[in-house]
């Protein structure tokens, strides 16, 4: 494990480029625990600082220090990711594994429960959402909503693999063997599935934080809760734009932009980390 | 029949039952087959490809998925005074018997194992149900049977990619015997590989099942490895067994116009081949096959009664018996 890693670090760029990227948004985010300001209050520092030495990504029209305010948005971001990627991985694994193995009519009912999650157009659902919730819609219900909605194309992909893995032969031996479904599915059937959901789970993420942003820029969440499409959605109230408060803006796109690279570089070498075929390859190539 | 077999098929009759927009299909790729196999005997099966042989052996097994589907007819096995019959045995019951006594190296066992697993975790996700005990004494009981088997221990902790087809083959072989079994289905185990790794396999196989003194029901279409391997051996044609005699006799003495023509299609080391004729024909579809003796269409010997009834399994010399109203007088 630590050998792989080091080895991958060595030889393989996109996985060392991906790993630095997150490394530089993980410590930002951790930094948000040391805050000096509780992330919601305003007028704390004098507004419309540009980029100086005391305030190194200069301070908002709110009177909030853009630095600070980035750690406390990009921490709360990243979490929404991956508990939405958490939860809807365990709807794909679940419900993709069981229906690809268990064949017939288990299968035909959850692939048409499946494609029906696919057809629908996920936006328009979540700004109902956000307009049935109101004042309700917190955090973490906007993500055990994204979560039921994002797992459906991943269980297709998932059902694929393990309608070919069913008819394996060592599938065949584990069930002459006396093991249970669950337990060919978990142990035989899992390894194979990791790989795919493992890169899957970096453009889960991606996707989840994407629509994230898209949706707190437009106001369609909860605006008390600092993230990074927030910070966003309240430059855009303060017309930072037009203002000149450039910095405001500049700072979370890029710091989003720095996330999505590092997710997607490592989504793409995850796989080599993961199947030992490829591994080797790439390691004694 | 006598009593020191170890498993006794009666009347077997296993078809593929399909059944789709009110159209029933059945394909009868196992009819009326009946033999039995004695303690410590290698019993060969023989027969072309589509005639039914992975078919027998998977009901045997116990392994049976719909479509396919027992019509008739019982499978006894004899384990030592443990009596079951599997046309009849229940998930549990199979459960108790499945590798302990009874154990299954599956078509293209070079795949028996999980590329993505360590060797070792085969070994306990598949047998150590069976043994029971703490994982690490388990591991050294595996150990110490891979080491018998030529293996090195290292193997274990490999992953199957990393092993030749030979090593994969003799781990497939050591994960069907590591809980010495009474009785071993191996169905084809050596296809896969060149004469010389076969050689090798073939003759670890028999040392395995010398030394823990198991049964073994042994599937291949190549005759040679039959001749190196089995003590008696079986003929299958079109779902049924057509002839069954020890080895040596049938390969010395074919009765069957099918057999005849299957052991006269082998080279033999200094005989010139005399120009045979080829058998005309084709094997037939099993979703619709001929009436009576399924083989009358393309045999040389083919009389009236032939196409009327289907002919018994008789025996015509010690342990010699075929089924065919051309051979060894009237039915």
């Amino acid at each position: 494990m630590h050998r792989t890693i080091l080895d991958l670090l060595r030889t393989n760029h996109a996985f060392t480029a991906g790993v630095v990227l997150l490394a530089i948004v993980i410590v930002i985010a951790l930094l948000s625990f040391v805050s000096p300001y509780p992330p919601n209050d305003a007028y704390v520092v004098p507004p419309d600082v540009p980029p100086c030495w005391a305030y190194p990504l200069g301070t908002n029209s709110r009177g909030q220090d853009v630095f600070w305010q980035l750690s406390v948005g990009i921490r709360n971001t990243l979490a929404f990711g991956i508990t939405v990627a958490a939860i809807s991985r365990c709807l794909a694994l679940a419900i993709g594994m069981t229906a690809g193995y268990a064949g017939g009519m288990i299968d035909r009912v959850l692939m048409s429960v499946n494609d029906t999650f696919i057809v629908i157009p996920l936006f328009p659902i979540l700004v109902l959402f956000y307009f049935v919730m109101r004042d309700r819609m917190s955090w973490a219900l906007l993500a055990l909503v994204m979560a039921c909605l994002g797992w459906a194309y991943d269980a297709r992909l998932i059902r694929s693999v393990a309608l070919s893995l069913r008819t394996r032969e060592f599938t065949e031996t584990a069930i002459f063997s006396g093991m249970t479904m669950p337990q060919v599915l978990l142990r035989e059937h899992l390894p194979f599935v990791l790989p795919i959901v493992f890169s899957t789970t970096m453009n889960n993420i991606n996707w989840s934080i994407g629509m994230e942003v898209t949706l707190s820029v437009l106001g369609f969440t909860d605006i008390n809760t600092p993230t990074i499409g927030v910070m966003l959605y309240w430059a855009n109230q303060h017309t930072a734009m037009v203002a000149g408060i450039w910095w405001w803006i500049a700072a979370p796109v890029a710091l989003v932009v720095i996330t999505f690279l590092g997710l997607f570089l490592l989504a793409v070498s995850m796989n080599e980390f993961i199947d030992p075929r490829s591994r080797l390859n790439r390691v004694r190539g | 029949m006598t009593d020191t077999s170890v498993l006794n098929v009666r009347d077997l009759r296993a078809h593929y039952v399909l059944s789709a927009f009110g159209i029933n299909r059945s394909v009868s790729a196992v009819d009326t087959v009946s033999f039995s196999i004695g303690r410590n005997e290698i019993y060969g099966l023989a027969g072309e490809s589509s005639s039914g042989k992975t078919t027998l052996i998977r009901t045997i097994a116990g392994a049976i998925r719909p479509p396919l589907r027992i019509l008739s007819g019982t499978i006894e096995f004899d384990f030592a005074g443990k009596r079951i019959a599997m046309q009849a045995a229940t998930q549990n019951d199979l459960a108790a018997i499945r590798w302990k006594h009874l154990s299954y190296v599956m078509q293209g066992s070079m795949s028996v194992l999980n590329p993505v697993r360590r060797v070792r975790h085969s070994f306990v996700d598949f047998a150590h149900r069976h043994i029971g005990g703490t994982i690490p004494d388990f591991l050294n009981t595996v150990r110490a049977h891979i080491e018998r088997l030529d293996l090195a221990p290292r193997v274990l902790n490999s992953y199957p990619h990393e092993l030749s087809g030979g090593m994969r083959q003799r781990v497939a072989i050591a994960l069907a015997t590591i809980c010495r079994p009474d009785f071993i289905i191996a169905d084809e185990p050596t296809t896969a590989l060149d004469v010389v790794v076969q050689k090798s396999v073939l003759a670890m196989i028999r040392s395995v099942q010398r030394e823990i003194g198991s049964s073994m029901l042994f599937v291949t279409h190549d005759l040679s490895v039959h001749a190196n391997l089995t003590d008696r051996l079986g003929i299958m044609y079109a779902g049924r067994i057509v002839e069954e005699a020890p080895t040596a006799e049938l390969f010395r003495n074919p009765l069957h116009p099918y057999t005849r023509h299957l052991v006269a299609s082998l080279p033999r080391i200094g005989v010139v081949p005399p120009v045979t004729t080829d058998l005309a024909g084709r094997p037939p579809s099993l979703a619709d096959p001929p009436s009576g003796c399924r083989f009358h269409p393309r045999c040389p010997l083919a009389m009236p009664i032939c196409a009327d009834q289907p002919p018994s399994l008789r025996t015509v010399a010690n342990g010699h018996r075929v089924a065919c109203f051309a051979v060894g007088g009237a039915a």
